[in-house]
């Protein structure tokens, strides 16, 4: 499990994780996911595209890492690429309707500095 | 009236402990690749068997934590569908999922509150659910069917 960044700019950030969003995994990334999504008024994008799997627990760090953003002014956006067990995953629960998800990763840059 | 014929059988037995999700889900997809069972189908199983061990691990309470855990694997072939069925066992408080009510989804993001999908996950993810609570040990089946041609195949 990894996750790491890169800042485009000073409001502009990607995140990628990788690996199982298990409960082992999220526990691993947990803090540091954090920390990543909690500046203000940041933009920042979340690539799931080579997350392998995602459980329940997984999601509940993507919502409540969004929330956290959105009060702050920020927004998260989420890029699955070809991931489609991770996309069909999103879809069945709902979350792709409060998280946008988008397979296209210039989409997913538009959508969050939109 | 089908009949299904028992076609393999694997069990294991593990604690009730989040270090144990890992060697669960190798196992799994040990037993299902060495049974034909498509890798799409063991990972609908392993989702919905990662859901089942957090919630004992996390709401068992304080008997089921001691308690091993058993698994049992069990897949059948008949007239063009393949089946597998996993069934959790565990000694924590009784727990029917099939009578818990899925979250009521929320419609923002200031509205969702984190937690509470495992149960909507595994409904989604299994084509049966099955539930009992015997001799004082739920036990939950959850199972998955696809379409295979007479050659065995995938369809």
């Amino acid at each position: 499990m990894t996750i790491s960044f890169k800042d485009v700019d000073e409001n502009f950030r990607r995140i990628a994780i990788t690996g199982r969003m298990d409960i082992l995994g999220t526990d691993a990334i947990a803090m540091q996911f954090t920390a990543l999504s909690a500046t203000a008024n940041r933009r920042v994008v979340v690539d799931l595209s080579a997350v392998s799997f995602l459980a329940s627990i997984g999601i509940r760090a993507l919502i409540s890492n969004a929330k956290a953003l959105q009060q702050r002014g920020g927004r998260m956006v989420l890029l699955v690429g070809d991931n489609a067990a991770v996309a069909k995953t999103l879809e069945s629960t709902g979350i792709d309707a409060l998280l946008p998800m988008f397979t296209d990763a210039g989409e997913a840059d538009k959508a969050a500095l939109a | 009236m089908n009949t299904f014929i028992p076609h393999a059988i694997e069990e294991l037995s593990i604690r009730a402990d989040a270090d144990e999700v890992r060697r669960v889900s190798i196992w799994l997809e040990t037993v299902g690749l060495k049974h034909g069972v498509p890798a799409e189908h063991i990972g609908r199983l392993d989702l919905c068997l990662h859901e089942a061990l957090a919630n004992v691990i996390a709401h068992g309470g304080a008997v089921a934590l001691p308690a091993p855990v058993c698994l049992h694997f069990d897949t059948h072939r008949n007239e063009g569908t393949g089946q597998a069925a996993v069934t959790i066992s565990d000694a924590g408080m009784a727990f029917d999922p099939l009578v818990a009510r899925s979250k009521v989804r929320p419609q923002t993001l200031a509205e969702a509150k984190p937690g509470g999908l495992g149960l909507s996950m595994m409904r989604s993810n299994a084509d049966d659910l099955s539930y009992c609570n015997r001799e004082g040990c739920n036990h939950l089946t959850f199972v998955v069917r696809w379409a295979e041609s007479a050659s065995g195949q995938v369809k």
